[in-house]
């Protein structure tokens, strides 16, 4: 019940706000269920009183009520958590996507496989929290205060006994959810850095078993997974302990009321029935109202966990989305190519960089057919020059000239329709490579790019699959693949960053020739590298 | 299900006492809660007929009401005490667990193990073992426990109050529980497998497409991109939206139970006070128990909606504990080994101590398979002898202590320096420095805190060129008589990987070393070039 707006708080409001309309509906409903119970008790105690009077016939008909208010509780609460689901549902799908599109647009500084275990198995972590949590706290706030007003007309001492845990039920709530939440997070943390430690171990099996170090590995393994186990348990047997405090309390709570009505219909005690005395009818019925009195307490405490680790991925997601971004120009869709001689100028530009940073770029001309090596240094930003004229990293001041046009949003997939680019990065995804390698026959492609024979070698030639880290194919292969890529998008321009880096002399020859080979085809070439051989095969080379 | 019992077993394996001591606390919480209300049931009824008969005074009220006292507290103390047990028990399973994946994994063979470490193999076993976490505590404690509640409960029904009610309460809850359960259980598994299998090939396609960002948007692709994310997002939630119906089905189904059993121990309870075979408080007990015994159906939905994720991650996860063959004779060598260092003869190869060789061909000749068959992690194609003994009849031990190969994508670990350092079992901090000078990174720790860098997750931190020359480091420690090192002078520049290679010359004046590279190959430190193209034989 913290009221204090914290970062995780406003960020779960955010979430629930378009959802108010089906979080109420559904608390009414699940409110409304839990009031059915009291009908129920008193049929039941009616019933009872009858065995105890001599009167069996009343036994039918309370069954039968009984019966139906069972029947109508689960009917109220299966639509309630039917709206819920749909609710949750539909944050999951808003966040996935504000998500997906805004790390495509403008991507933060998350790794992509952090950012893809956020969108994939986090956000989901946001439905529990929104299906259990309110209407529990709906229903804690209200079936307590009708018990203890329907208590209250039967015995005061019995409404004394449920009200003694009244007020302290906001008390122990913010305790339990205190301790739960840290818990929560640590533990979640916890299970999540045993996973990171099992993750990194997995990927050096091959280097430990080299070094000998199968045992030492493993020692140490068991040694940092109990450390992580002792701590988790530490902050579990808090969390525990306050949970604890609440069924002690509905447990005395039922006690003391089987007590105190057994006494007084014993006649022990006689007071506070409001001189009407008490029967085994009010008996039972109130001894029937005190586990229930306190259910939606332990449904609330049970929620938090919930809440927590929902609140947890809302914080995160908030912290994705106020992330310093590199915005780009454009939407990155398919455009027709913007008209005009393929030009390109460079001038005063200065890159903007996510965070404010900013980079100063040399001035350029590229005219078609030329090829423009850029060199420097690795970290002097020949990257960034590159996204620059692919227009995916903006300028702070200068322009940027493509085909005698200023470079902006308004024509940069015009501009990018006769690019084509050679990411440095050699991730081949989980595709067949005919797919990967795009529309049309590659064969001219792949030829040029002497990617013919590492296709041909391959079980399924087009149809392989290559997987994320390129199974079945070698670095060097991997890197003619990518060129073969870009050559088969059959674009003016080609950018290339680092095209030879890693490779053995001779597969750098190939690449370097083919390069060549599409210059005398007319192709214009921009690539940046560090090496001496690709650098001497350019037309020009600027420094950084 | 084989491969389930497996998890089981180990899990269970893990702390059996902790394990066996939660089940019997699970057990008295049920217990203790269905008689804290047949208790209190019973007093109530029994005190309203004494009180009206005017016998309040001679009622025997101490016995009654001190075994609900006990069974509030007790139900309280065993919660809290089956809520630590368990969750102890579960957490060495699962540290236990995790543990037994590591050491199986690294007794399969070595290219086995290298699938292992792309980043979609080692999420797909994470989520696995997170997957099993859930066996113990949600499926197979409640569904104990529960069960045991059940019989006890019938049992002491059969005893207080008579065969009929023990019988009505079952005949509440045996059936319908029975059929929920099961169409759960053949409901939420498929559905359970779609949804994981769904959201794993968004998380995949995710990495993939910002990996591949640049080219997407280039190829004016973005959109087409987002649009298959967005489908895959929309199969996720569709299989997740069919397994919550179905839960929420037997859930609705399961809550109707202690209605139904309670109406039906009603019943029971006016017949039989009709038939004159009990008096009202005895028949209350079996309402109030009836009731009580609802609190074991609580958790059953989503230990069951789980199930079908289970059993789909322990057929992964299973077979990769299981005992896998050793590769290698763990008999001791029974001949000297007195020949040459190596010897091969694709490519014809003889090296002796102090031998400093380069292995040189384009990429995709084979060099890094005939390294990893040299260091016995692949069967050779044609014979590898080493010390004149063939490579497959080393025991694993003796030749790690003799033989060390670096390989192309040497891996690190979270921690500092010194901890890479120490995996080799070197500990001598001098030692160290000296190795770290070899490679030439002494100076770039010493901007940063030496030995007590921290390295983040897989060595993060380091350029590709420093991880490297780390990994070096590391092997020089082992103070091999043979080293083999995949493209050592990958990602440094000419000046760095000179230096480097001549201070692994100084440091292992002895040993033989063998490097397969395709740039400095021809750097003074090699006596010999050899030219290597497998392919071409």
């Amino acid at each position: 019940m913290s009221r204090q707006p914290s970062p995780s708080a406003s960020a779960a409001r955010q979430i629930e706000a378009p959802l108010r309309g089906q979080l109420a509906r559904a608390s009414a409903l699940s409110v409304a269920a839990g009031l059915v119970w009291p009908l129920q008790a008193a049929a039941v105690a009616w019933a009872i009183a009858g065995w105890v009077a001599g009167d069996l016939t009343r036994t039918l008909l309370a069954a039968a009520i009984f019966l139906a208010g069972t029947m109508l509780r689960a009917v109220l609460d299966h639509i309630a958590g039917g709206i819920l689901f749909r609710a949750g549902d539909r944050a999951l799908a808003d966040a996935r996507a504000r998500l997906i599109d805004r790390e495509f647009a403008a991507p933060g500084p998350a790794r992509s496989a952090a950012m893809a275990a956020l969108v994939a198995e986090k956000l989901p972590l946001l439905l529990p929290w929104i299906t259990r949590y309110r209407p529990a706290m709906a229903r804690a706030r209200v079936i307590p205060l009708v018990y203890i007003a329907i208590a209250a007309v039967i015995a005061w001492p019995a409404a004394l006994v449920l009200a003694v845990a009244g007020p302290l039920i906001p008390v122990f709530m913010a305790l339990i959810g205190m301790a739960a939440e840290s818990a929560s997070r640590r533990h979640l943390a916890e299970i999540g850095s045993l996973n990171a430690l099992l993750m990194e171990r997995l990927g050096a099996l091959i280097d430990l078993r080299l070094l000998g170090a199968g045992d030492r590995a493993r020692a140490d393994f068991d040694a940092r997974a109990e450390g992580l186990r002792a701590r988790t348990m530490a902050v579990l047997r808090i969390a525990f302990l306050s949970s604890t405090v609440l069924e002690l309390f509905a447990a005395i709570g039922v006690a003391l009321m089987a007590v105190y009505v057994g006494f007084t219909l014993l006649g022990v005690l006689n007071f506070g029935t409001w001189g009407r005395g008490m029967g085994v009818a009010e008996g039972v019925l109130l001894l029937l109202l005190a586990p229930d009195f306190f259910q939606p307490l332990r449904d609330l405490a049970a929620a938090w966990h919930d809440r927590a680790a929902g609140l947890a991925v809302a914080a995160e997601l908030t912290e994705a989305e106020d992330a310093p971004r590199q915005p780009m120009l454009g939407q990155g869709a398919p455009a027709t190519p913007l008209p005009g001689r393929l030009r390109l100028r460079l001038r005063d530009a200065v890159a903007a960089l996510p965070g404010g940073a900013r980079l100063f770029l040399p001035d350029l001309d590229l005219d078609a057919g030329q090829s423009l090596a850029i060199s420097g240094a690795s970290g002097a930003g020949k990257s960034t020059l590159l996204g620059v004229v692919a227009g995916l990293v903006p300028l702070d001041v200068g322009r940027v000239e493509v085909a005698g046009q200023n470079l902006d949003a308004g024509n940069a997939d015009a501009w990018r329709a006769r690019l084509a680019v050679m990411p440095q990065g050699m991730h081949l995804p989980d595709l067949a490579l005919g797919d990967w390698l795009g529309a049309g026959d590659p064969t001219a492609a792949l030829r040029l790019a002497g990617a013919e024979g590492i296709v041909a070698r391959l079980p399924d030639a087009l149809r392989s699959r290559l997987g994320e880290t390129g199974g079945g194919v070698s670095g060097g292969e991997a890197r003619r693949l990518l060129l073969a890529r870009a050559i088969h998008a059959g674009r003016e321009l080609l950018i290339a960053d680092e095209p030879t880096a890693d490779l053995d002399r001779e597969t750098a020859a190939h690449v370097i020739a083919s390069l060549r080979a599409l210059q005398a085809q007319g192709r214009t070439l921009l690539v940046a590298s560090h090496d001496p051989a690709l650098l001497a095969a350019m037309d020009r080379e600027v420094r950084l | 299900m084989k491969d389930l019992r497996l998890i089981l077993n180990r899990v269970l394996r893990a702390a059996p006492w902790l394990m066996a001591g939660g089940a019997a606390l699970a057990l008295l919480v049920l217990i203790f809660g269905i008689s804290l209300l047949g208790v209190s049931g019973w007093f109530i009824t029994a005190t309203g007929i004494a009180g009206l008969a005017g016998a309040g005074i001679a009622f025997d009220v101490f016995r009654p009401s001190a075994s609900i006292r006990f069974f509030a507290l007790g139900r309280t103390a065993a919660r809290y005490g089956e809520r630590v047990l368990t969750h102890e028990a579960v957490l060495h399973a699962l540290a236990r667990l995790r543990g037994d994946l590591l050491a199986g994994l690294s007794a399969r063979p070595a290219r086995e193990v290298e699938a292992m470490r792309s980043e979609a193999a080692l999420t797909r076993i994470t989520a696995d073992v997170d997957a099993l976490d859930g066996l113990v505590l949600r499926l197979l404690l409640p569904i104990c426990a529960g069960l045991a509640a059940h019989m006890l409960a019938g049992l002491a029904l059969w005893g207080i109050v008579g065969a009929p009610m023990a019988l009505a309460v079952a005949a509440g809850y045996v059936p319908g529980a029975a059929l929920a359960l099961i169409r759960l259980g053949r409901l939420a598994p498929a559905n359970a497998i779609r949804a994981e299998a769904a959201t794993q090939s968004l998380r995949r396609d995710m990495i993939a497409g910002l990996r591949d960002r640049a080219a997407l948007i280039v190829a004016g692709l973005l959109p087409a991109r987002r649009a298959a994310l967005l489908a895959q997002d929309r199969a996720a939630r569709s299989a997740a939206a069919s397994l919550d119906r179905a839960e929420r089905d037997a859930r609705a189904v399961l809550s109707l139970l202690p209605g139904l059993a309670a109406a039906l121990a009603l019943l029971t309870g006016g017949w039989m006070i009709g038939q004159g075979a009990v008096g009202p408080a005895p028949a209350a007990i079996g309402f109030f128990v009836a009731l009580g015994l609802g609190e074991t159906l609580l958790a059953l939905p989503r230990g069951l909606a789980e199930l079908g994720r289970m059993r789909d991650a322990a057929s992964r996860v299973a077979p990769l504990l299981r005992d896998a063959a050793p590769h290698v004779p763990a008999t001791p060598l029974k001949r000297a080994q007195t020949g040459p260092v190596l010897q091969a003869e694709k490519p014809e190869l003889l090296l002796k101590a102090g031998d400093r060789v380069a292995l040189t061909g384009p990429s995709g000749s084979g060099k890094t398979t005939f390294l990893w068959q040299a260091a016995g992690l692949l069967p050779p194609d044609a014979p590898i002898l080493l010390w004149g003994t063939p490579v497959q009849q080393w025991p694993e031990t003796d030749l790690r202590t003799r033989l060390t190969l670096v390989p192309q994508r040497a891996a690190l670990v979270a921690g500092t320096v010194a901890e890479n350092l120490a995996l080799s079992g070197c500990l001598d901090r001098a030692e160290m420095e000296r190795a770290l000078d070899a490679v030439g990174l002494t100076e770039v720790f010493q901007a940063r805190q030496s030995l007590e860098t921290r390295l983040a997750e897989g060595g993060t931190g380091l350029s590709g060129g420093q991880a490297r020359r780390l990994a070096i480091a590391r092997a020089i420690l082992r103070r091999p008589d043979l080293l083999l090192l995949d493209e050592p002078t990958e990602g440094l520049d000419d000046a760095s990987a000179a230096r480097m290679l001549s201070g692994l010359h100084r440091a292992l004046p002895d040993a033989a070393i063998l490097c397969a590279m395709h740039r400095h190959a021809d750097d003074p430190v090699f006596g010999r070039i050899v030219a290597f193209n497998m392919r071409d034989w």
